[in-house]
């Protein structure tokens, strides 16, 4: 079995926190031992609590209680001497904050009618070229990108058409932002839809649907020509894409896996190894996944167009932390194999993944 | 009469008698011999061996060697004394039975002993397997649990390591970054000295409007952030307009309620195709008109009063909004069967029997009336055969009508007549 053969790597269980509210995301102060868990309280307010790992616990910081449930953050957008936090809330509202003086938030603006399901922030933390911008996606079905220099408005905003009804947003992802001038967004909806778009043309570049709610997408580097997508979705199952080679009328290339029979919430990949993910299941479980590149990745179709071929994934490890679905999940940018996972059992656990530099 | 075999040359020491039993020929095997206490005896059919002993013996340690056309006896006695003879002398028939039962009852009993120990060391047997697997099993969890405790007292190590220097490096950072807060200006980094002194570009304050990206002659009091000049400016806003793949229900895709969720539209989609199509056609219907059940009774009230076709339209009408309805089709049938119809007579009742499945006592008066008048359809087409079936059929559910007795034997004649016509 997975469990037993000692070159695998090990889900090392670290730490375990109890909480007193309904944590929704976790995430990692870049270079640094502390994490950040965003939540909602039971009286309805949204928190923030900045955790330091100590030895075998988790030291609390600070507490930062806010009007509205917090529903997702990043620190994508921001620099490294800034490490302003960016979320979305339940009201729709996009704040973002300075950690060290919380009380006003940094930038505001209400950025959606409904929640905003997911965030994502680039070209901040010293990663990528091109200006800083955070996107959000919200269960009114737009997606709309931010730069936090400008006020008020979006700089793009990616709605349905009149009169067509809307589709539950469910996850937003930046990628291919090798330059300046190039950025992607990624948008998965409850309808199955992943539509991709491209921010210098403003145009929609390519959409599929994958037959299940999609939950979770993510580039495997978003500062790089984009190379891998991988989108999680209900019942179990996730798509690899192979974004290198796009065919006119097919698209990109993808290999799928069915895990395991609940919802896969997230994935999320290493950040020192883009081709190692882990994905984090409805049944409180964690699987580490290693992409493999297929011989060649693409192939000419008989008109003559090229097409991506897509590899293989195997799956390193699993275990099962909890009994609650895992709605959240971050990988430390700084020290390799140690993550965050929050549970929706109140739990937040701090694993650390070993031997992965024998892969 | 088995053949006796007798005993030769029989002696004794105090602990024990030997003798030795000519077998005649006779093949012997170790099932052959009986022995109990006080008892032996050797039986091969037809050939027998009896003895009552003179004193009991311990039979469990007495040993019987078979060979050469002999059996060779060697009996341990119980209590070392001299025997007067092998067998009891005066050994009656009473008591010889008493013996050889007792005998029968004590082998019995060991044999059970026997088992009854023979289990109970199986038993233990497999309790101790169990306890030593258990034991390896346990040994097992724990030598890996105790692999992982390593690992994770390693990684943990190497974790305070990273932390210590973590927080060296950012002790660095964090002093002169707190200092400048109060002033509301960032850190400089040193190779961004020399561009210091170049433009200043007003930056985003908290509270400030939007940040204009050609160089400001304004200057501000809020910092140089010099991150900003190498940023390209804020994309110029636009809008992407999406379509969806089109789905009906709010909630999410899940594929394995796809087929019920066709299924539930695929039904309404069939109700909101009857009431549209009524809708269209009769829009000119008052509404008692498009209830199905009112329409029948109306039909009714006008067969009642012999206006057959018009009843028949009723019928129709009340078919069209509603197709499951078994009566509609039973009464429909009666009127064709007035209007001389037989073929769609025949059809309706047809219909009306397939509607009025499961055949159970409540439809039992609509079934009856169903095959009758199929039945009468059928003999008014002289198809007498059919018509006879359908009969029966209504008598196999409603033995006691006389009128469908009759008429079903109407028929009978009619069909004997025309075979002895023919």
């Amino acid at each position: 079995s997975a469990a037993a053969g000692p070159e695998r790597p090990q889900l090392v269980s670290h730490v375990q926190q109890a909480l007193s509210y309904t944590l929704f995301d976790c995430k990692w102060v870049p270079r640094s031992a502390r994490l950040l868990c965003l939540g909602s309280a039971a009286r309805g307010t949204g928190l923030i609590q900045l955790y330091e790992l100590h030895g075998a616990r988790l030291e609390l910081l600070r507490e930062i209680e806010k009007p509205k449930p917090i529903k997702c953050g990043t620190f994508g957008a921001t620099s490294l001497q800034q490490r302003y936090l960016a979320t979305g809330d339940f009201d729709g509202n996009l704040n973002i904050w300075n950690l060290e003086a919380p009380e006003i938030p940094v930038y505001s603006v209400k950025g959606h009618k409904e929640i905003i399901n997911s965030i994502d922030g680039v070209g901040g933390l010293g990663v990528g070229e091109g200006a800083p911008e955070i996107v959000t996606g919200s269960r009114d079905g737009t997606v709309k990108v931010w730069d936090p220099r400008q006020k008020d408005t979006p700089v793009a905003n990616m709605e349905p058409v009149q009169g067509e009804s809307k589709r539950d947003c469910w996850t937003v992802a930046f990628g291919n932002a090798y330059n300046q001038e190039e950025r992607v967004v990624c948008a998965g909806y409850d309808n199955g839809d992943i539509k991709l778009f491209d921010l210098k043309t403003m145009s929609l570049r390519w959409e599929t649907n994958i037959k299940n709610g999609v939950c979770s997408v993510e580039f495997d580097r978003k500062d790089i020509n984009m190379n891998k997508l991988v989108a999680t979705s209900l019942e179990g199952k996730f798509h690899v894409f192979d974004m290198r080679t796009q065919h006119p009328t097919k698209g990109f290339a993808s290999v799928s896996e069915k895990a395991q029979k609940s919802t896969i919430w997230q994935v999320r990949h290493l950040p020192q190894n883009r081709d190692i993910f882990m994905t984090s299941g409805g049944s409180g479980s964690l699987h580490l996944w290693k992409y493999e590149y297929p011989a060649q990745r693409s192939k000419k179709d008989s008109e003559g167009s090229e097409m991506g071929v897509a590899g293989s994934v195997s799956l390193l490890q699993n275990v099962t932390l909890s009994t609650q679905p895992i709605s959240s999940l971050d990988w430390s940018p700084d020290k390799k194999g140690l993550c965050v996972c929050g549970a929706f059992d109140q739990t937040v656990r701090v694993l650390i993944v070993t031997k992965l530099n024998k892969i | 009469m088995p053949l006796w075999l007798r005993e030769e040359s029989w002696h004794q020491t105090p602990a024990a008698v030997y003798f030795s039993l000519p077998l005649r020929g006779a093949r012997a095997t170790s099932d052959c011999i009986f022995c109990s206490e006080q008892y032996l005896k050797v039986s091969i059919p037809p050939f027998l061996f009896e003895a009552v002993l003179y004193a009991p013996i311990d039979e469990t340690n007495s040993t019987a060697r078979i060979g050469n056309g002999n059996i060779f006896f060697t009996l341990y006695k119980k209590e070392p004394a001299m025997w007067d003879s092998l067998t009891l002398a005066n050994a009656d028939k009473e008591k010889l039975q008493y013996l050889r039962e007792n005998a029968v009852l004590k082998a019995q009993e060991k044999a059970k002993e026997e088992m009854e120990a023979k289990r109970i060391t199986k038993q233990e047997h497999k309790k101790y397997a169990l306890e030593a697997t258990m034991k390896l099993e346990e040994a097992e969890r724990k030598r890996i649990e105790d692999l992982k405790e390593k690992e994770r007292q390693k990684v943990t190590k190497e974790l305070e390591l990273w932390k210590k220097q973590q927080k060296d490096g950012d002790k660095y950072k964090s002093i002169p970054k707190k200092g400048e807060l109060h002033q509301e200006i960032e850190p400089l980094k040193e190779r961004k000295n020399e561009q210091m002194n170049k433009t200043r570009i007003p930056s985003e304050g908290a509270s400030k409007t939007s940040l204009k990206s050609t160089k400001g002659c304004s200057s501000s009091i809020f910092s140089q952030n010099l991150m900003e000049e190498q940023l390209p400016a804020p994309r110029a806003a636009a809008t992407i307009k999406v379509n969806f793949t089109p789905r009906v229900f709010p909630t999410a895709l899940r594929e394995s309620r796809v087929a019920e969720e066709e299924e539930w539209l695929h039904k309404q989609a069939e109700a909101r195709r009857i009431i549209n199509s009524d809708l269209s056609e009769l829009e000119d219907l008052k509404e008692e008109e498009k209830n199905p059940d009112w329409l029948k009774d109306k039909g009714n009230k006008i067969f009642a009063m012999g206006d057959y076709l018009g009843a028949v339209n009723a019928y129709n009408l009340a078919v069209r909004l509603n197709s499951s309805l078994p009566l509609l089709y039973l009464n429909r049938a009666a009127c064709h069967l007035k209007l001389r119809n037989l073929h769609k007579a025949i059809e309706d009742s047809s219909k009306a029997l397939e509607l009025l499945t499961p055949p159970v006592p409540d439809n039992e008066t609509a079934r009856v009336k169903a095959h009758v008048r199929r039945g009468t359809a059928f003999c008014q087409l002289e198809l007498y055969t059919e018509g006879l079936q359908d009969y029966e059929a209504a008598l196999k559910i409603d033995p006691r009508n006389k009128n469908i007795e009759n008429d079903a034997e109407k028929i009978r004649q009619l069909i004997q007549g025309t075979m002895q016509s023919s």
